[in-house]
């Protein structure tokens, strides 16, 4: 399976300097980009152009729902080139958004389509995050947060020019949004490779790494902390939670109500990850989905400490910790009373 | 279902028996004892809604109104656009008044 990594952040956050550092290093030669960039003119594909043969500018502007089937047949196409011998063929694939897209659908483009989901696979999502403006930019461009919401790793850029107090507040501000994203720095040229792009939850060797920082106790008693209950309430309505359950629970009344909460508030719950303690397996199952999309459960060796609850981190938008316990808590009672010997039929 | 459908199919998230590398040890359920257990969660979640569900040949999910109006579903997800399309209303889990019914209905 070939890794999708997409990279976002807001307009002027340093996506294009990031993508052009990377494709100059060795480990990324076999590597596929796709670049959309807003507006007519497309200086992004003429500065890259010369790195990477695999760049294709799409033909329309902004990501979104609307022309994802933009992305679906340039990844399509690209797979048919690498066949034939067109282009190299490829090991990675990096989608790099505009500054004003939404990542989700790109996701829900790759994990959904059937073809391109039994050759690709979602890798990491970063968003970059400048080391300037970003702090303007969480407090009044949505598509900013919501980009910084979805991700997994968090770049912070230009960090050569700010002091190292504010570096710290913005960190401090991302983590109070998404609580389960690396963060890294940058000042243009000096990253952290592995940790941005190599190191994802899909890696067996690295999986209990990554659940780890999931859960890093710091984190966690930082959110219950700093933010009452584990929730906090942005200027945009986002609020980041951890719900936990002591006793394995049902998976399969888990799936039932997580797909009918995605259903009817997929818009709302921005990432949901977990390691789940489930009655249907002896080893832990971890969890993770961004809106819509859930991927496909994934085995872990061993729980990463002594503690073998069930614990799902939620982001969301203006959904509160209290509304999501209590309806989960229902179906899981429900699915308890009708376990048994004897499954009680329903009354008509 | 069509050859072609089934061929492209998707595996959804919820099915422990597609996902056998996830769930190990002796308590997994088999493929139709899990669709079972699903079968009798659903019609316990939808009682209130006066709306069943019912498995069709470990295949697919047949969801059927009061009034014997049936959609044919491939899998969960699927279950909650067609219960609104049968009954015109969305289905919220997170409704108050409908999780107080379900706690009621269940004891």
């Amino acid at each position: 399976m070939i890794p999708v990594n997409i990279i976002t952040g807001f307009l002027g956050s340093g996506k294009t300097t990031l993508l052009k550092e990377i494709l100059q290093k060795s480990e990324f030669n076999d590597t596929a980009v796709i670049v959309n960039e807003f507006g007519e003119v497309g200086l992004d594909h003429i500065i890259l152009e010369e790195v990477e043969e695999g760049v294709l500018l799409l033909e329309s502007g902004c990501i979104c729902c609307t022309i994802r089937s933009d992305i679906q047949e340039t990844i399509r196409s690209l797979q048919v080139k690498a066949a034939a011998g067109t282009i190299p063929s490829f090991k990675r694939l990096i989608i790099e958004t505009t500054g004003l897209a939404d990542p989700a659908p790109i996701v829900s483009t790759i994990a959904a389509e059937p073809i391109i989901r039994n050759h690709f696979r979602i890798g990491n999502i970063i968003c970059t995050l400048d080391g300037i403006a970003g702090t303007t930019t969480l407090n009044t461009h949505e598509e900013g947060t919501k980009q910084l919401a979805v991700a997994d790793r968090i770049l912070i850029t230009k960090t050569d020019l700010v002091t190292l107090g504010k570096i710290k507040s913005l960190e401090k501000q991302a983590q109070g949004i998404n609580p389960l994203a690396q963060i890294g720095h940058s000042n243009g040229t000096n990253f952290d490779v592995s940790l941005l792009f190599e190191e994802d939850i899909n890696d067996p060797s690295k999986r209990v790494q990554e659940i780890e920082r999931w859960f890093d106790s710091d984190r966690l008693a930082d959110l219950k902390d700093h933010h009452h209950a584990h929730a906090q309430q942005h200027g945009l309505g986002l609020k980041s939670f951890v719900i936990a359950f002591d006793e394995p629970i049902d998976w399969t009344v888990f799936g039932i109500w997580l797909t009918s909460l995605l259903h009817a508030y997929g818009e709302k719950i921005l990432r949901v990850k977990g390691l789940l303690n489930v009655e249907e397996s002896s080893t832990p199952v971890v969890l993770h989905g961004v809106q819509h999309i859930v991927h496909a459960p994934m085995h872990l060796e061993r729980w990463p400490s002594e503690d073998r609850r069930s614990q799902i981190i939620f982001i969301t938008k203006g959904i509160s910790e209290d509304a999501i316990r209590t309806s989960l808590t229902t179906f899981l009672s429900l699915a308890k009373r009708m376990s048994g010997p004897e499954i009680p039929a329903v009354k008509d | 279902m069509c050859g072609l459908c089934g061929l492209l199919g998707i595996t959804h998230w919820t099915e422990t028996s597609a996902h056998s590398a996830a769930f190990t040890g002796d308590s997994r359920k088999t493929l139709r004892a899990e669709r079972l257990h699903r079968t009798n969660l659903v019609n316990a979640i939808l009682h209130p809604k006066r709306v069943r569900i019912s498995d069709f040949q470990a295949t697919s999910y047949l969801l059927s109104s009061p009034t014997g109006k049936t959609i044919v579903v491939e899998d969960i997800q699927a279950v909650w656009g067609a219960y609104e399309t049968l009954t015109g209303h969305n289905l919220d889990p997170l409704d108050p008044e409908y999780l107080k019914i379900l706690d009621q209905a269940s004891k």
